[in-house]
């Protein structure tokens, strides 16, 4: 019964998705040699991607070998990915060819759209892919097996863009959970309208959060709020590969910093020292604001204050590197306010992702932060249930994260196999995974 | 404002019936080429080849542009035979003007009596797949593809340590300020071994968290949790919808006041869909019988300190990957044998689904209905350990649901990257 079940389901499937018989591949004019014995010579892979479904490209790909460790690879496959200006993503594979393959580097582009499914952009990629591993597989004998197929193109006119490259959009979220004397919710709201071309960007959103969290003890209920909403903008203007200037304008308020309502504008200008051509593998950024802001705050803050205007400037360094050996962001920024040259904070974060030898990686990623500006603290104790459940920010002089890791591996090199059956989590570990 | 929302709407019923036409062009920047008439799209190719049959190689190779002049081309392409005939040809592949650099040497070599013209269509074969990197880079590269004709066997690779991984890993993750800090830490050794015919994964691993909250004048709280065990899974396939396997493990964990529990459940597993199409659709069965030794940390509510217990499980999962989006739900029920009371029910849902092009909505919920809490320790949690969930309480359910939707409109299908005054910042996700 079962089965009858699943066959006729795979039938209505088959026919939803247009699939008839006719797609069954062409067989070969000669007689095909050992598939089996070709596969062994087949190109080495080392798939290098964060955000990739790699069960479904092993599924895909079958016509190379994929190993675990990038110095055994024929060719070290990055895939770096970078927002359009349509909200989608450009997908940039660089084909790093080694060992016997090192004579060979090519760069493929892939472009998702924002409305595309999960399984548009990654079949796509795939498609991109196999492109691309083309000139490697040309170089082994199973190259024989490879069919290439090619439709002319359909007549359509040119695209003209209607909407001279704005995009609008409207998200909502909403959590729930809980247990018998537990419950917490949150909500989330953003709209956006974004216009980015190579030579201006502007960035416009609006945003609202809200949370709740309510503990039931026998005699009495703790209950738990914050929420916060903001309204930004973002105008850039490029001047060459290197300059670019622009101004933020903000509207905040948070009940978590005390801020009833926060006006900020702030001109700005960046330096990189990296083409801004090269951003995907690469950069260097050095950016200065100079913001302007008035607050109002919920409670008279520590310094006896129910609203305030101030200046403020700030100066920070951002250096991203995507390389075979991995990944290396750092940044550090500074600001001060100018009334009170002692009233400033220094953040730092970093982010260091290696593959230092075979089979051996390591991760830092961290932040320090010294604090120094906190002029919006409440000028009274928190209570006890506010600060346990950390919903006000307390005064600090300096806070940090850190998170440190290694894994070691050794054994076989093929990563070929999927085997689905009883589901394919397990084994637990810890997984990073940085967009 | 209502013009403007009644434009967006026409707007997404237009892009979505739009999305109806096959192959829509995929890029707003490059227009896509005209039907034939525009051949400039191609990329240009000279043929360096004394004696070849052009004619033949044009009716083989549509995608590119075959030109009669090297300063016209935008890819040469050199055949020549090796010194001896029988040893085959060298062809090799040069990028000129915006492919300057794309170079490739490609080879092919006849089999023994071959006849001079499959000779020459194994050469063409060879050009064809050479000449693909630069016509990818064109728009032309949507009306392209590349299949395998045949299907191989993952493990048909010369493997030394016969498909066994071996990986130890230790993470740490720490934040504080001046009035709080937490840190966790999670280790952990796994030796797997994955094969279409069997699938072995072992592993030991611990996990230790604290945090600690300054009140000022003295009044410190500081409280921590620690887990460790280990699991071994052994899978063994029976065709392409039957799997047999068991668990064995071992478990202690603060949290749950267990102070060793150990686990033997042999499972049988049932796939509708064939495991082949795994990363597209599965709905599997699972069965699972579990004997367990279990002692606890503190007296429970049922006044034990230990017991032994017998468990079944039935489990439904089904998980699909469309064009539309994609869905997966999960139901499961289990209870012990020695009182049936002791029971729970699962069930857990995700949805994706795209309505329209530009209006998508996102499901996500999971219900339990619980009454085998054996393990809830007598004494009272303090207030402390509740306000920070540091032990299980007493329930009789759990829930937890979210939804969300996406709308948008306009340029969507732009293709520009302008990374200038950063990309709208970085996520990182860590998951245990």
């Amino acid at each position: 019964m079962r089965k009858r079940l699943g066959a006729a389901g795979a039938l209505v499937l088959a026919a939803l998705l247009g699939l008839g018989p006719a797609s069954l591949p062409a067989a070969g004019q000669t007689v095909s040699p050992d598939i089996d014995e070709l596969k062994k010579t087949a190109i080495r892979v080392f798939l290098d991607c964060d955000s990739c479904d790699l069960d479904y490209i092993k599924t895909e790909i079958t016509f190379v070998n994929y190993v675990r460790d990038r110095l055994e690879a024929q060719v070290h496959i990055l895939i770096t990915t970078q927002q359009t200006g349509g909200g989608g993503r450009e997908y940039t594979l660089s084909f790093m060819g080694q060992n016997d393959c090192r004579d060979l580097t090519d760069i493929q582009k892939y472009f998702s759209s924002k409305t595309d499914t999960d399984d548009e952009t990654r079949k796509g990629l795939v498609k991109a892919l196999k492109l691309g591993l083309m000139s490697y597989v040309g170089r082994t004998s199973i190259a024989c097996r490879i069919a290439v197929d090619y439709t002319s193109p359909q007549a359509t006119g040119p695209a003209r863009d209607r909407w001279d490259s704005w995009v609008f959009s409207l998200s909502g979220q909403g959590y729930f959970s809980g247990e018998e004397t537990y419950m917490s919710r949150m909500a989330y709201g953003s709209f956006s309208a974004n216009r980015v071309t190579a030579a201006s960007k502007v960035r416009l959103g609006l945003s609202v959060d809200t949370s709740k969290q309510r503990y039931e003890f026998e005699d009495s209920t703790v209950t738990g709020k914050t929420s916060s909403w903001a309204a930004s903008g973002l105008f850039v203007k490029s001047l060459g590969e290197h300059w670019s200037a622009g101004a933020y304008v903000t509207a905040d308020a948070s009940l978590y910093s005390n801020v009833k309502l926060g006006l900020s504008v702030a001109p700005a200008v960046e330096y990189n020292f990296f083409p801004y051509s090269q951003s995907t593998r690469r950069q260097l950024r050095a950016l200065y604001r100079l913001s302007l802001k008035a607050a109002r705050y919920h409670e008279t803050t520590w310094l006896g204050k129910l609203r305030e205007t101030t200046l403020r400037g700030s100066l920070g360094l951002t250096l991203d590197l995507r390389e075979k050996f991995g990944t290396v962001s750092l940044s550090v920024e500074g600001s001060h306010f100018f009334h009170d040259i002692g009233k400033y904070r220094v953040d730092t974060f970093s982010i260091v992702n290696l593959r230092l030898y075979k089979g051996l990686s390591v991760y830092v990623l961290g932040g320090y932060s010294w604090i120094h500006d906190q002029l919006w603290l409440l000028g009274r104790e928190p209570t006890y249930e506010e600060q346990l459940l950390r919903l006000r920010e307390l005064p600090m002089n300096s806070n940090y994260f850190a998170a440190i890791g290694f894994q070691f591996q050794f054994g076989s090199i093929f990563t070929n196999v999927i085997n689905p059956r009883f589901g394919s989590s397990g084994g637990g570990g810890l997984s990073i995974s940085i967009h | 404002m209502r013009h403007r929302t009644a434009r967006a709407l026409a707007a997404a019923v237009l892009t979505a019936a739009f999305a109806l036409i096959p192959a829509v062009p995929g890029t707003a920047q490059v227009p896509p080429p005209q039907p034939g008439t525009r051949p400039s799209d191609l990329p240009r190719v000279f043929l360096d080849w004394p004696g070849a049959d052009v004619e033949a190689l044009r009716n083989e190779i549509t995608f590119v542009e075959f030109v009669p002049a090297l300063d016209a081309a935008q890819v040469r392409v050199a055949v020549s035979p090796l010194a001896q005939p029988a040893a085959g040809f060298d062809i090799a592949f040069t990028g000129l003007k915006e492919y300057q650099g794309l170079d490739n040497k490609l080879g092919y070599t006849p089999a023994p009596d071959e006849k001079p013209e499959d000779t020459r269509k194994g050469v063409a074969a060879q050009i064809r797949i050479g000449l693909l990197r630069y016509a990818a880079k064109t728009p032309l590269a949507k009306d392209l593809s590349v299949r395998f004709l045949d299907q191989t066997k993952p493990t048909s690779v010369a493997d030394k340590w016969n498909f066994w991984v071996f990986s130890l890993s230790g993470n740490a993750f720490l934040m504080g300020e001046t009035q709080y800090k937490s840190g966790s830490y999670y280790a952990s050794v796994s030796a797997n071994r994955t094969t279409p015919e069997l699938k072995v994964r072992t592993s030991i691993y611990g996990n230790w968290s604290d945090s600690w909250f300054d009140f000022g004048d003295g009044n410190v709280i500081e409280s921590s949790t620690d887990g460790y065990g280990s699991s071994a899974l052994v899978v063994k396939s029976l065709g392409e919808h039957w799997s047999v396997g068991g668990y064995v493990e071992a478990e202690s964990s603060t949290y749950s006041n267990l102070k060793l529990t150990l686990t033997a459940a042999p499972a049988v597993e049932y796939d509708v869909f064939p495991y082949s199409e795994s990363t597209k659709r599965q709905l599997r069965i699972l069965y699972r019988l579990g004997f367990s030794r279990v002692r606890y940390l503190e007296e429970t509510v049922y006044f034990k300190t230990a017991e032994s217990l017998l468990q079944e499980a039935l489990s439904v999962a089904y998980e699909v990957v469309r064009p539309w989006g994609k869905a997966s739900v999960e139901l499961e029920g289990s209870h012990f044998f020695h009182n049936a009371g002791f029971n729970r029910l699962e069930l857990e849902a995700e949805l994706e689904f795209r309505i329209l092009r530009g209006l998508s909505f996102e499901v996500d919920g999971s219900y339990a209905r619980i009454r085998d809490q054996l393990a809830l320790p007598a004494g009272e949690a303090s207030y402390e350990e509740i306000l920070l969930r540091q032990r299980q309480l007493a329930t009789g359910y759990d829930y937890s649901f979210s939804a969300g939707f996406n709308f948008s409109f306009g340029s969507t299908r732009s293709n520009v990257v302008n990374p200038r005054f950063g990309n709208g910042g970085r996520s990182i996700s860590i998951s245990m």
